[in-house]
């Protein structure tokens, strides 16, 4: 008697029945047709349950519909839902998704996954290029964000209704950028910083403007981050610091050249989020000053005070 | 390991390769496992378990049919159902394109080379929707990557801001990468005498110095940036709930919560300088439990700040 047929030679068999089947059948004829389900009733439901659970877990668009008079559920996958298309990929081109796949680490193995189903992986090492860790929250993000479905999610505790116009990602984090229905305005939001669950609502809920650029709304300086009354800050910062400053501060920082010093340069910047700014500029130690306005620079002498202070 | 965990990439491989064998007939085996990741020996296992599928009534015609020639060579028959692959799923739809995107926004990359229509293609015809990836471009990136690709050893202007200094160093820059936001080197540092990274952004200058070096000596990870050292010294900190973002941003060795929702935790700290930047930023959040010579440091540094702001104070009054 030839050896029980190993649990993957099962499912591997569900799936040939499922996709070759023309209408949708029963478990009961599954089970009894598919080598390898056990014999008993609680025992082959378990099992089967399982195999489903299996197969929906690796993306197989397994149907339930009604069949005969409606008072029996039947399965079946339709062929043109589960094959992948054919991209019309040349050599050159597969190869270059292949060395992509190996130089960007993502922190997941989606990639090589989707290689395998390109028709397999890179020939040799690349050397890592770049790591953008993807959060767990953001293929759901990509799908809600693909089939137009607005979606809840909590960011930093707060429960946000989105419609996801884009993607994004600038400086290694990955930003879903979109309509925020509550606050009636666009909005970007961390990925990483979406805690639990995303729900998705159903397909075709909205329409993005055409021209979105997602990246326009993401904003990684934190000190423009806020709600703060806009105010224009002027700092006096120790000239080796400069560059660095600026590098940090990005393009709509000026340098005032009316005041020169020996040894340190003024610079201007528009700041929203004074508790994020003061963070930046405490980051240059005794290298940066806050000129102006007086009570920015008040803020930060009496956070300066409290830490002189110590903790009460 | 439960068989489930154990069932899932094994079917998801036969799924793959199953399509594969059968547009490309006659493949060597070594090349199918080279391709789909696996050893000879278990392609002949996933192979044998090939021919164990099949549809009803299973009579002998009904089974997928391997045959392979004295060469080695490999051909699948009569497996119309599995003649192409799996849809990619969410997740493996974006991993090809954002490892894709983020490549080509590279500087230097092709705009318009295979990468480029790879990519418009697969937007295309999985109707996939567009991302946009900016991994940034420090000014002296280019000049770091040249000297990388050329083995050049240059001389740096750099910022050490753990050590708070401008420092001057020759360096024999090995490999350049981007992760946690920024883009880094990692090279032989002459000065120090040991490997070292550096952050592009914080490098003011390269001079080429007309020598060349032998790649190889070092390895880097790019997965972690800062790895802590045996050496380094552990500093215990209490965070209060506002400042438990720290727990999260930075490599902690230990992470106790408390009842009241505060945290300690302990880092691993290389450079006095910046535990002291970490600290003037948090201020009453943070207070450092041990070692007890640093419990004053968030303190003192504030104190130097403050001096700073009572001398322009007095030049102004």
């Amino acid at each position: 008697m030839p050896d029980a047929p190993s649990r993957v030679e099962r499912v591997l068999n569900l799936l040939a029945l499922l996709l070759d089947t023309r209408r949708a059948i029963t478990r009961e004829e599954i089970v009894h047709d598919v080598a390898g389900y056990p014999s008993q009733i609680t025992a082959y439901r378990r099992a089967f349950e399982r195999d489903k659970e299996t197969l929906r877990g690796m993306g197989v668009p397994l149907r339930t519909e009604p069949i005969g008079d409606g008072s029996e559920l039947g399965y079946r996958v339709r062929p043109e839902d589960y094959y992948l298309p054919d991209l019309g990929l040349d050599a050159e081109e597969s190869a270059a998704l292949r060395v992509a796949v190996s130089a960007v680490s993502l922190g997941s193995h989606a990639g090589e996954g989707a290689l395998l189903k390109l028709g397999g992986l890179a020939d040799e090492a690349v050397a890592p290029i770049a790591s953008l860790p993807i959060a767990p929250a953001l293929a759901m993000l990509f799908e809600a964000f693909r089939a137009h479905a607005v979606v809840r999610f909590t960011h930093r505790d707060r429960v946000r209704t989105v419609e996801p116009w884009g993607l994004s990602s600038k400086r290694g984090h990955w930003y879903v950028v979109g309509f925020d229905r509550d606050r009636d305005a666009v909005r970007a939001f961390r990925a990483d910083r979406i805690d639990g669950d995303v729900e998705v609502g159903e397909a075709d809920s909205f329409e993005a403007p055409a021209d979105f650029r997602p990246d326009d709304h993401v904003e990684s300086r934190a000190w423009l981050l806020g709600d703060d009354p806009a105010v224009r800050v002027r700092l006096r910062v120790d000239a080796d610091y400069a560059d660095a400053m600026l590098a940090e501060l990005g393009s709509d920082a000026t340098v005032d050249d009316t005041d020169v010093r020996e040894g340190s340069t003024v610079i201007e910047v528009a700041v929203t989020n004074r508790a994020a700014f003061r963070s930046f500029v405490l980051g240059f130690l005794d290298h940066a000053e806050v000129l102006e306005p007086a009570e920015v620079r008040a803020d930060v002498v009496h956070w300066l005070e409290r830490a002189v202070a110590g903790r009460p | 390991m439960s068989p489930r965990a154990l069932a899932g990439p094994e079917i998801q491989r036969i799924l793959a390769l199953v399509p594969w064998i059968i547009a490309h007939p006659h493949s060597s085996k070594q090349e199918i496992a080279l391709r789909f990741g696996i050893s000879v020996d278990q392609l002949d296992d996933d192979l044998a378990l090939v021919l164990m599928i099949g549809v009803p009534p299973y009579s002998p015609g009904d089974y997928l049919d391997v045959e392979e020639d004295e060469a080695g060579h490999v051909t699948i028959h009569l497996a119309d159902y599995f003649q192409r692959a799996l849809r990619l799923t969410p997740a493996e739809g974006l991993a090809l394109l954002a490892a894709g995107r983020a490549l080509l926004a590279v500087p230097g990359s092709d705009p318009t080379g295979p990468l480029a229509t790879a990519l418009s293609k697969l937007e295309e015809a999985l109707e996939l929707p567009g991302l946009v990836v900016d991994v940034g471009e420090p000014t002296q990136l280019e000049a770091i990557r040249n000297a990388v690709a050329g083995h050049d050893r240059v001389e740096i202007e750099y910022w050490s801001a753990g050590r708070d200094e401008l420092t001057t160093r020759r360096i024999d820059p090995e490999v350049v990468f981007f992760a946690t936001g920024e883009w880094y080197v990692g090279a032989y540092c002459h000065r120090a005498r040991d490997e070292r990274m550096f952050r592009v952004d914080r490098i003011r200058s390269v001079t080429d110095t007309g020598e060349t070096f032998e790649p190889g000596a070092t390895e880097f990870e790019t997965r972690d940036v800062y790895t802590p050292r045996a050496d380094d010294t552990r500093v215990t900190l209490e965070l209060a709930p506002a400042a438990a973002w720290v727990a999260e941003s930075h490599p902690t060795e230990a992470v106790t919560e408390r009842a009241d929702g505060s945290l300690e935790i302990v880092l691993a700290v290389s450079e006095r300088a910046w535990l002291e930047r970490l600290l003037l930023r948090l201020g009453p959040d943070a207070l450092v439990v041990a070692p007890t010579e640093f419990a004053t440091l968030a303190a003192d540094a504030a104190k130097r700040a403050l001096g700073r702001y009572r001398e322009s104070d007095l030049g102004r009054a």
